[in-house]
C-alpha cells in the first residue's frame, strides 16, 4: 500500500470516530500508559501523518481530511497528557505522611537547602507526586518521631508552581521572595496546612536575621 | 519546480531565503547585503523606498519613515504597551476602525499590514531579480508569543505583497529547524532569541527529523530597540547638560541620537569602550552641533541590566514549567542581534552552567530554517537531494559574501522535517453565569482541534455570545446566530476550536441534535476587517 492510501485510510479512520472519543483510542495506547508512552505513541503518527509531510502530493481536500484527524489526535494528547499530569500531582502518598505539625521548626527549611540529597538545580517532579529533597528526609537533617519532614501532599497546579518558585528562592538564599511566592501558593490553595506551615518556617527565618 | 521563499520578517532587519539542492541561498538585496533593513521611507519626491535606501531617510524625514512596523502589526492600538510602543516612534499612528493602528503619512492613511507588505513585496522582488523566476509561495516567521491578530495581520501583509503565506512560524522554531536539519540529532535544545523587537526563548526535543517545541515563552515588547532607547535618554541628558539644548522636543535631533545609541552599543559589544563624538546635530539656531561622549562598558550594561534579567527569569521560567533540569539542556542557540552582547552570553552560559552556542549567525539562521521549512511544503527537500544542514558553521566571519562557503552536505540523507510547534497562548472561554473555562492550552502542539458542547441559557435564544480570551486579554466574541428557538439547555451546539499550524484560530459549529452545520464567526478586536482592506 502506498504512503498516500495509507495516511488517507488512517485519518477517515479518525476522522469517523467523531469527536467524542476518549485521548488513549485516537492515540492507539493503552488507557493506563504513561505520558512518556503517549508521546512517543504522538511522535509515531506525526512522522507519518502530519500534513505537511503530505502537503505536495494530496489534494487540498484530502489535505483537509489529514489537518483534521491529525489536530484531534493533537488536541487528544493534550488531554491525555494534561489528564495524567493532574493525577500525577493529586495521587496522595502510597504511604501517607503524617500531618504536618503545626510548631514551626527550620528542619523542613533545611531539607530545601542545598545541603539535601536534591540534584543541583531544579527539582524535576517525581512519579510519586512530590518533591524529591521534600518528600523524603534529607540525609543529615534530623528525622523527627520516624516521619518524614513533611511532603507537599495533594496540591493544585498553581499552587505548585509557586511553591517550586519559593524552593528554588530558599536555595539562592532569597527568603524574602520565597516568603512572596509562598503566599502566592497559599492563594493558589488556601485549604493547604503545609504551605501555611512552611510559610510561618520561613518567616520566622526571616525574622531571625 | 515551484521555488518557494523563507522569510525573516523582523523589527529592524529582514532576511530571505531559499532552500536549494545544495543548501540555503540568501537573497540579496539591490547593493548584495544580505540583511534588509524593515524601514519603509515615503519621500516628498513621492513613492516608495523600502530598504538601506529609506533608512537614509530617517534623518531628513522622520515623521515619513515608518520603522519596527512590526511591534505594531495586529495589535489592539489601546493596549498600554502598545501606547507605550507609540512614544516610541516619530510617524503618526491613529486609531482606526476595529481599534487597529492605523499609519498617517502624507495624507495616506494605511493599515500595518500595509506597510510590512512593503517590505516583503521588496524581499520578494530581490528574490524574481537574483533567481529569475516569478515567486509566489513563501513561508514567514513570527514571534512564537504573537497573538491570533498578530498572525492574522502578517498573513494579510504577506497577502498584499502578492504572495501566498504558505505557514507562519515560529522563529525559535525556525532556528532550531537550521540547527538541527538533516543531522539526526538526539537532544534538547534551548532557543534564545532576543532580537530587534522580541524576546522569545524555546526549549525543543530534536528527535531525529521531529522538533517538538516543548514550551515557548517570551515578552513581545523588550528587544535592542528598547535597549537603544535607554542609550538614547542617556545621550539626550547629556546633550541637555552640555548643550543646553533639550532633544525630546526635536525628533530629527532625537533620531540622530538614537542612531548614535545604536552604533555605541554595537561598539561596545566587541570593544570595552566607547568614546567619540556625536556631530551633526541639528540644533534650532544652530546648526551642526557636536555632543561628545564616553561610555565603558560596564557603564552600559548596568544600563541594560534591567532589561537582560527580565530575559533570564523569563528562561528560568520555562525550565520550571517545563519541569527541566538545566544539565538536561544541551544546547543553547543565541538568535537575534541583541545576543551579540557580552553581558546576555555571559548571563545566559551562567543559567545553564555550559558556554552558548556561537557558531551560528544570530542575524540569519531565523531565514535558514523558513527557508528549509519552505522547501519541505513545496515538496523541494525529497531525502538524499543532498540539502541538509549548513547553518551553523556558517559564520567564518559572518562574510557578507561567499554563499558557498557555508554549504556544507550531510554526511546521510536528510529526511523531510516533521514541525511540531505549539499554541502560542491559553484559550479560554467565558460564558454566560461568568465562568471561564480553559479550551486550549499554551504549549500544546498545533495543528490542535477540540470540540465543546454550549446551549442556550434563555428560552427560545436565537443568538449566543461567548467573549473569549487569551491569557486574560479578551480575544473578540464567538457569535453563534440564527438558532432554532427552542426552551432553554435543549440546543445542544458542537463548537469546533481549531488552532492552525500558522497558530491562527478558527470556529465551526454544528447543531448536535440536527447536524446542521450552524452560523459562528469570531470578531477579533484589531484585526483588518472588511471595512479597513479597501
Amino acid at each position: 500500500m502506498s504512503v498516500r492510501s495509507e495516511v488517507l485510510l488512517w485519518a477517515q479512520r479518525v476522522v469517523a470516530r467523531g469527536t467524542g472519543t476518549p485521548a488513549h483510542v485516537l492515540l492507539e495506547i493503552k488507557i493506563d500508559s504513561s505520558v512518556e508512552d503517549a508521546q512517543d505513541a504522538f511522535h509515531k503518527i506525526a512522522r507519518t501523518g502530519h500534513p505537511d509531510l503530505h502537503r505536495a502530493s494530496l489534494t487540498a481536500e484530502e489535505i483537509e481530511l489529514v489537518t483534521t484527524a491529525y489536530a484531534r489526535v493533537a488536541g487528544a494528547y493534550q488531554e491525555f497528557r494534561q489528564k495524567n499530569m493532574q493525577t500525577m500531582r493529586m495521587r496522595p502518598l502510597k504511604d501517607d505522611p503524617p500531618p504536618p505539625r503545626k510548631t514551626p521548626s527550620s528542619d523542613r527549611i533545611a531539607a530545601l537547602r542545598p545541603q539535601s540529597k536534591t540534584p543541583e538545580g531544579m527539582a524535576p517532579i517525581n512519579r510519586s507526586g512530590t518533591l524529591p529533597g521534600v518528600g523524603v528526609p534529607a540525609a543529615g537533617s534530623p528525622s523527627p518521631s520516624s516521619s518524614a519532614p513533611g511532603a507537599p501532599g495533594p496540591m493544585n497546579s498553581k499552587a505548585l508552581i509557586y511553591y517550586r518558585k519559593a524552593e528554588m528562592c530558599l536555595r539562592q538564599g532569597d527568603l524574602k521572595t520565597a516568603v512572596l511566592n509562598m503566599k502566592m501558593a497559599i492563594a493558589g490553595d488556601p485549604q493547604s496546612t503545609f504551605l501555611r506551615t512552611a510559610l510561618a518556617e520561613i518567616e520566622s527565618e526571616l525574622a531571625k536575621k | 519546480m515551484s521555488v518557494a521563499l523563507g522569510i525573516d520578517l523582523g523589527t529592524t532587519n529582514s532576511v530571505a531565503a531559499i532552500a536549494t539542492p545544495t543548501g540555503v541561498e540568501f537573497i540579496l538585496g539591490p547593493r548584495g547585503e544580505r540583511v534588509h533593513p524593515s524601514v519603509v521611507a515615503f519621500p516628498a519626491s513621492g513613492g516608495v523606498v523600502v530598504g538601506p535606501d529609506a533608512k537614509r531617510y530617517r534623518l531628513t524625514e522622520p515623521h515619513h519613515v515608518i520603522h519596527s512596523a512590526k511591534r505594531f502589526i495586529g495589535q489592539n492600538i489601546r493596549a498600554p504597551m502598545v501606547q507605550l510602543a507609540m512614544t516610541g516612534v516619530r510617524y503618526r499612528i491613529e486609531e482606526g476602525p476595529n481599534q487597529q493602528p492605523i499609519v498617517v503619512v502624507r495624507d495616506r492613511r494605511m493599515t500595518m499590514p500595509e506597510i510590512s507588505s512593503n517590505v516583503l513585496l521588496h524581499l520578494k522582488r530581490c528574490a524574481e531579480r537574483q533567481l529569475g523566476t516569478p515567486i509566489k509561495d513563501a513561508v514567514v516567521t513570527v514571534p512564537a508569543n504573537f497573538t491570533d491578530g498578530q498572525r492574522q495581520a502578517t498573513k494579510e501583509a504577506g497577502r498584499l505583497a502578492g504572495l501566498d503565506v504558505m505557514r507562519l512560524i515560529n522563529e525559535p522554531t525556525a532556528a532550531a529547524l537550521a540547527y538541527g536539519f538533516g543531522r539526526d540529532r538526539q537532544q534538547l535544545i534551548c532557543v534564545f532569541d532576543f532580537g530587534g523587537g522580541t524576546f522569545d526563548v524555546s526549549l525543543l526535543r530534536l528527535n531525529g527529523e521531529v522538533f517538538e517545541v516543548l514550551a515557548s515563552e517570551g515578552d513581545f515588547f523588550l528587544g535592542g530597540d528598547d535597549l537603544d532607547r535607554a542609550l538614547g535618554e542617556v545621550l539626550a541628558s547629556e546633550c541637555n547638560r552640555i548643550l543646553r539644548v533639550d532633544p525630546r522636543q526635536n525628533a530629527a535631533m532625537m533620531m540622530k541620537l538614537m542612531m548614535g545609541a545604536e552604533a555605541i552599543k554595537i561598539h561596545l559589544s566587541e570593544n570595552d569602550a566607547a568614546e567619540g563624538e556625536i556631530d551633526g546635530l541639528d540644533m534650532p539656531g544652530a546648526a551642526g552641533g557636536r555632543l561628545p561622549f564616553q561610555i565603558t562598558r560596564k557603564q552600559f550594561e548596568e544600563l541594560i541590566a534591567g532589561y537582560v534579567n527580565r530575559t533570564i527569569e523569563v528562561t528560568k521560567q520555562i525550565l520550571i514549567s517545563t519541569g527541566i533540569d538545566v544539565t538536561q539542556v544541551s544546547d543553547i542557540l543565541c538568535v537575534g542581534g541583541s545576543t551579540r552582547i557580552p553581558l546576555v552570553r555571559q548571563r545566559l552560559a551562567e543559567t545553564f552552567r555550559k558556554e552558548v552556542n556561537t557558531k551560528i549567525n544570530p542575524d540569519e539562521v531565523v531565514a535558514q530554517g523558513a527557508a528549509i521549512q519552505a522547501g519541505s511544503l513545496v515538496g523541494n527537500l525529497h531525502s538524499g537531494s543532498g540539502m541538509g544542514a549548513r547553518d551553523a558553521v556558517a559564520t567564518a566571519g559572518h562574510s557578507m559574501l561567499g554563499a558557498a562557503g557555508n554549504v556544507v552536505l550531510p554526511a546521510h540523507q536528510a529526511k523531510r522535517p516533521v514541525l511540531m510547534d505549539v499554541n502560542p497562548a491559553t484559550l479560554a472561554i467565558h460564558t454566560a453565569g461568568g465562568f471561564t473555562e480553559r479550551l486550549l492550552d499554551k504549549n500544546a502542539p498545533i495543528p490542535i482541534e477540540r470540540t465543546r458542547v454550549f446551549t442556550t441559557s434563555r428560552d427560545n435564544q436565537t443568538r449566543v455570545e461567548n467573549r473569549r480570551y487569551v491569557e486574560n486579554e479578551p480575544l473578540g466574541t464567538l457569535v453563534l446566530e440564527n438558532l432554532p428557538a427552542k426552551p432553554r439547555g435543549d440546543l445542544q451546539i458542537e463548537v469546533s476550536f481549531r488552532v492552525d499550524s500558522d497558530g491562527i484560530l478558527h470556529v465551526r459549529a454544528a447543531d448536535q441534535t440536527s447536524g446542521a452545520q450552524q452560523e459562528a464567526h469570531l470578531e477579533v478586536f484589531g484585526a483588518p476587517t472588511a471595512a479597513t482592506e479597501q
